[in-house]
């Protein structure tokens, strides 16, 4: 069984670069089953410039699926972003999940935006002031639903898509610096808690393309800027375990990330 | 604003440095969180990725407009966007 994904993430669309990844996109049913878009759709989330998004990623022969990314809420126009992209097809996660039948069998895919905090010994925590704790608290938020999103779906295969880096691997590149405002490790914690087949993410434009969870998940940052390329393709499950790719009902609540 | 040394009494300022990531970032001609400002001796170097050569175009505009005095060079690059060649298998 094999499950073909396409991504690419961070393309912050609008009117410039209408037309430039399409040519590209025409082949995707040649060599994909469905595309995973990891946000940044936009430069700064207006309406105007999701339907550049529309115009460029909506009616392609495979489903597109999404996240929004932090470009995608510059304009606080995130109802009126995601109703433009769903009206031109394309479906918007966050926080819950989507199955797709494929040739290959039966494709989960769970997504959140996701958000900042840090890595493990080195991360903001729930504590002292206010906008200290709301900072935190979004990260755990987002990650709990993407945890129950992800052992929530009935599939074959489990693919985890955010705009925030689960792991620090991928963020090689980037200024160590800014690592807590790239990702968090309680994204990762929730990709270990289903059996995730494959996390994809963006955000981080000079990271690196590949890493891998404490539960041995692979992660891969699919940035334009980090890939180079209109998306890269991944061919997930030839020779997958099948106690890995069983129903999530079954073996998602009893596998533990610790 | 900040007010900026004479560029001939030394390398510009860290502050420049950070007001220019800054700018880059907030200003809405250019929403770019990508883009390296490197300081080296008597000019600022930019580089980093965009979308379309507009955007390059937009970001020297900016920087020269806000900093008349500093001089700046740029190294950004437009990103491909053709088909990938090869595929990853991930058994
Ligand atoms: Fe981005
Ligand atoms: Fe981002």
């Amino acid at each position: 069984m094999v499950i073909r994904i396409a991504a690419v993430g961070d393309v912050h669309l609008d009117e410039d670069v209408v037309g430039r990844f399409r040519p590209a996109l025409e082949e995707l049913p040649e060599c994909a089953d469905v595309l995973l878009l990891a946000g940044d759709l936009t430069r700064h989330g207006t309406e105007a410039e999701a339907r550049c998004v529309a115009t460029e990623f909506g009616g392609l022969a495979v489903p597109v699926v999404t996240v929004l990314g932090n470009h995608d809420h510059q304009c606080d126009q995130v109802p009126q972003v995601v109703k433009v992209l769903e009206d031109a097809g394309i479906t918007v996660l966050e926080g819950n999940g989507v199955v797709l039948d494929c040739a290959g069998g039966r494709l989960g895919i769970a997504g959140v935006k996701g958000f900042g905090g840090g890595f493990a010994g080195r991360c903001a925590s729930d504590f002292g002031e206010p906008e200290m704790k709301a900072f935190v608290r979004t990260t755990t938020d987002s990650a709990d639903r993407l945890g129950a999103a992800l052992r929530s779906l009935d599939c074959d295969m489990l693919v985890a898509l955010t705009h925030y880096s689960p792991v620090p691997d991928t963020l090689a590149g980037e200024p160590l610096e800014i690592y807590p405002f790239l990702g968090s490790y309680q994204l990762g914690q929730a990709i270990d808690s289903a059996p995730t087949a494959l996390a994809v993410h963006g955000h981080a434009h000079a990271g690196t393309e590949r890493g891998t969870t404490p539960g041995g998940v692979r992660v891969r940052n699919v940035a334009h800027p980090v890939i180079k390329q209109a998306y890269s393709v991944f061919h997930v499950g030839d020779q997958l375990d099948t106690d890995q790719v069983s129903p999530i009902g079954q073996s998602g609540s009893q596998r533990s990330w610790s | 604003m900040t007010h900026h040394r004479d560029i001939d009494t030394g390398p510009p300022d860290e502050y420049v440095e950070a007001e220019i990531q800054r700018l880059l970032v907030e200003d809405p001609a250019v929403a770019e969180q990508g883009i390296t400002v490197i300081r080296r001796e008597r000019a600022l170097v930019l580089y980093g990725e965009v979308e379309s050569p507009h955007r390059r175009e937009e970001i020297l505009r900016l920087v020269s407009e806000r900093f008349p005095d500093v001089p700046v060079t740029s190294d950004i690059g437009v990103i491909r966007a053709q088909a990938p060649t090869e595929i990853e298998q991930l058994p």
